[in-house]
């Protein structure tokens, strides 16, 4: 390990500078492997084939996970637009994981949706529930995706601009009322 | 890609412990799958940052893999906390932290390379960036910081920005 040690400089006689270490240690490699290791790692390409088959075996356990995360989410809208808190944490915490995840599994759409969802929630905060026409038409977009996966392109991209013009419209009425 | 990996850099992956915190269930499912497919033998799961951090220094993990968006405490805050650990507490500050995040605007970037992230990854995930960043993590010599307080990267580097890729490569 080196280690270089210096005082900031700040101008001030009164001020005490915060000691600044700098600190090189080994790679993990070399700490785990000793000298057996010579930098760099290479990348395997039959690792990488091996993490993509892994993931192909979990995507029909995904789309599974998917369609009951969908069945759950339409029976949450009317709750959490009726003011139930538990309902909108719910709601939100099961878009989110869609965001994250179907665009991995296979479901680039489906992702996309969610994110237009997801970032409704965040934008709006409290105001996104007082009306549940955006997250049915969320809901069905997304419904819409996982049922005809090799879908034109160009029409779901089509659905995710009439989303956003959906927000935008739902977003102006909202700063119209006050 | 080098197409040639010696035979320590595939016993490695047996030698290497991860540390996966992540609240989603299916994510750490596809984590922990793609480790395993990696040759990693020694996973360790966590729910959220706090259970995280008992796990951080309970197992003293080699590189921690990491949601940002968690309850009661985020990747974010966990990371922080991580790199304020002393050595004496049993931790390794020093510790390569992944951050994989929907998040993937600048604000959440410099905001997680603030609080000492190694690496920013990009929801969705792909096999090939979740893999390059744990080799780039594992295989560099590691330059700190270290002021009272904070031990880990330099919080005035830049951490790049990747764009999510096609997830199927």
């Amino acid at each position: 390990m080196t280690d270089r040690s210096k005082k900031s400089h700040t101008g001030s006689k009164n001020e005490t500078p915060p000691e600044v270490r700098f600190v090189r240690v080994p790679s993990i490699a070399e700490r785990k492997l000793g000298t057996d290791y010579v930098a760099p790692m290479r990348l395997d390409p039959r690792v990488l084939d091996q993490m993509q088959t892994t993931i192909k075996g979990l995507e029909a356990r995904y789309g599974d996970a998917l369609r009951e995360q969908l069945g759950t989410l339409l029976t949450l809208v009317e709750p959490a637009c009726g003011g139930d808190t538990e309902a909108r944490g719910r709601l939100y915490a099961i878009v989110h994981d869609m965001r994250g995840l179907a665009g991995t599994f296979g479901h680039p759409m489906v992702g996309r949706f969610a994110n237009s969802l997801c970032g409704y929630i965040e934008n709006a905060g409290a105001r996104a529930w007082q009306d549940d026409t955006v997250f049915h038409f969320h809901l069905d977009a997304i419904r819409e995706a996982l049922e005809s996966p090799g879908a034109d392109p160009a029409i779901t991209l089509e659905t995710l601009n009439a989303l956003q013009k959906l927000i935008a419209a739902s977003t102006s009425a909202r700063r119209h009322q006050g | 890609m080098t197409p040639v990996p010696t035979k320590a850099d595939a016993e490695f992956f047996r030698k290497l412990k991860v540390l996966v915190v992540e609240d989603s269930a299916e994510m750490r499912r596809l984590l922990a799958a793609l480790l395993e497919s990696m040759g990693v033998k020694q996973i360790v799961e966590a729910h959220d940052g706090l259970k995280g951090l008992d796990a951080f220094v309970e197992h003293r993990p080699d590189i921690v893999i990491t949601d940002g968006a968690m309850q009661p405490m985020d990747g974010y805050e966990m990371t922080r906390s991580m790199r304020a650990a002393g050595a004496a507490e049993g931790a390794n500050p020093d510790v390569p932290i992944l951050m994989i995040s929907g998040h993937i605007g600048r604000e959440s970037i410099v905001h997680a390379r603030d609080q000492g992230v190694t690496d920013y990854l990009p929801k969705p995930l792909s096999a090939s960036v979740l893999y390059e960043a744990i080799v780039a993590a594992v295989s560099k010599p590691i330059h700190f910081v270290e002021t009272p307080g904070y031990r880990g990267p330099s919080p005035t580097r830049r951490l790049a920005t990747r764009s999510a890729g096609d997830p199927a490569a």
